[in-house]
């Protein structure tokens, strides 16, 4: 039970930063499978089904956008960050640095 | 064959998905399936085979799994809507059972206490029945209305989850802005339209009277039952047009409560639909009785001709009483949406 409650925390956690961290990765066109890849290559791993449906959710929020390209005889679906989210990717981070340096300071001051 | 299995794959995932979008996730699923296949290709060193694909479609999901990530959460009645249908619920079946019980003293009474058991019981499965009936048109119009909502909040927000800018601290206070669309009256108006139009069209015999229903309790006889129609015919040539104005009437509230507010167009068109509401009234006023005279039928089911005749008076001092009262509050609406609209055009 214990063990549960502490995975369901971490896939919580881990729920929070999937937005920033896949944008944090579109900065450069990626289609989705190598963006799968290359999230877990930096330790988060998302599922496939998360993945995809929030790509097009953020392309729908004008966050990303994306073009189909015609590779080794099949189309590709590649997805990056639009003008807005360029804008937007700046203050997620240094938003990002805020609630990191907040969360610090509330265990350091827990564990006096 | 590994073509094929993919193929089946993605169409059984864009089944479950709405016409405007499927094609478009199909492509993406197919896309995604053949950069995993030729990923696990190229790291075992084999050609891409029935089994290869199997598993990656494994890996991949169920279908209606898939095609659920893609849809949000989806309500046949949400939360935004369920503590509004739970009111008409109540209300609808307080009205029914305080109906069936009026239904079964009348019936009680003609019976002069022969078979109480069996009038009661049939009361009882007369009750059920039109509940039943009730239930499924209410939960009905909800469920178009929940589809409607989610259409219109789909635009804006994927999940259709509702957003802070939506909710009104009015509605905590009770004082409503002039504009605000009240969803409760709105729904209400819904749903009454709605029953106006199924009863008025396919069972007008609702409003009419029953003859004793001895003869079915003593000899299970149904052919000798008839339903004497209290309306006349004059009121059925309104139909056409009262049918015309109710359903009007249900397209602008679902329009209202799509935009969630009142605009100039709404408001002129909300007010002439109370002007026909009103021309209506006054024609039926004008017109002849929409009260069937006491025909020779209703006269052998009360068993007297005066009481017949005060019945029919009765009810045709009713309906008028009605008619102006239809009339009178259909002026002051109309008064009052055409201060607020050019109010709101100001």
């Amino acid at each position: 039970m214990t063990n549960e409650s502490f995975e369901n925390a971490i896939l919580e956690m881990r729920r929070g930063v999937i937005v920033m961290a896949v944008l944090s990765q579109l900065d450069k066109e990626q289609y989705g499978y190598s963006l799968i890849n290359e999230l877990k290559e930096h330790g988060l791993e998302i599922d496939q089904g998360t993945l995809y449906p929030l790509l097009r959710r953020l392309e729908g929020q004008g966050l990303l956008q994306s073009n189909w390209r015609i590779e080794a005889d099949r189309p590709r679906r590649y997805y990056t960050l639009s003008d807005e989210g360029r804008i937007l990717l700046p203050r997620l981070k240094e938003e990002w640095t805020g609630i990191v340096s907040m969360m610090e300071n509330m265990l350091q001051e827990k564990e006096k | 064959m590994s073509t094929n299995l993919i193929d089946t794959y993605v169409s059984e995932v864009g089944r479950r998905l709405p016409r405007k979008t499927h094609t478009d996730i199909e492509a993406e699923i197919r896309s995604i399936l053949q950069d995993m296949l030729e990923e696990r290709s190229q790291k075992t060193g084999k050609p891409v085979d029935e089994e290869m694909t199997l598993d990656v479609l494994k890996e991949y999901g169920a279908p209606e799994k898939i095609a659920a990530t893609y849809l949000g959460d989806r309500y046949l009645i949400g939360p935004r809507l369920y503590p509004i249908f739970m009111l008409v619920l109540r209300i609808v079946l307080m009205v029914t059972g305080i109906l069936a019980a009026i239904g079964l003293g009348i019936a009680l009474s003609q019976t002069l206490g022969h078979y109480p058991a069996k009038t009661i019981i049939k009361a009882i499965a007369d009750f059920a029945n039109t509940v039943m009936i009730a239930l499924g048109n209410i939960v009905l119009i909800f469920a178009i209305l929940e589809w409607a909502l989610f259409r219109a909040g789909a635009k804006v927000d994927v999940k259709g989850l509702p957003k802070e800018k939506e909710w009104d601290p009015h509605s905590l206070t009770k004082v409503s802005a002039p504009n605000q669309v009240k969803m409760g009256d709105t729904i209400v108006e819904i749903v009454g339209c709605f029953a106006a139009i199924v009863i008025f069209n396919f069972y007008p015999q609702i409003i009419g009277f029953s003859p004793s229903l001895n003869s079915v309790i003593e000899n299970g006889n149904w052919s000798s039952v008839t339903f004497v129609s209290l309306l006349s015919a004059a009121f059925f040539y309104y139909v056409p047009y009262l049918t015309l104005v109710w359903a009007a009437t249900i397209i602008l509230n679902i329009v209202l409560l799509r935009m969630g507010h009142w605009t100039i167009l709404t408001r002129v068109f909300g007010t002439g639909l109370k002007v026909i509401n009103i021309l209506i009234a006054g024609a039926m006023l004008a017109g002849p009785s929409l009260i069937a005279a006491a025909t020779p039928a209703l006269i052998s089911a009360l068993g007297d001709a005066d009481a017949a005749r005060i019945l029919m008076t009765m009810l045709t001092m009713g309906v008028h009483v009605a008619l102006w009262l239809a009339i009178i509050g259909g002026s002051i609406d109309v008064i009052r949406m055409i201060y607020r609209t050019i109010e709101g055009s100001k």
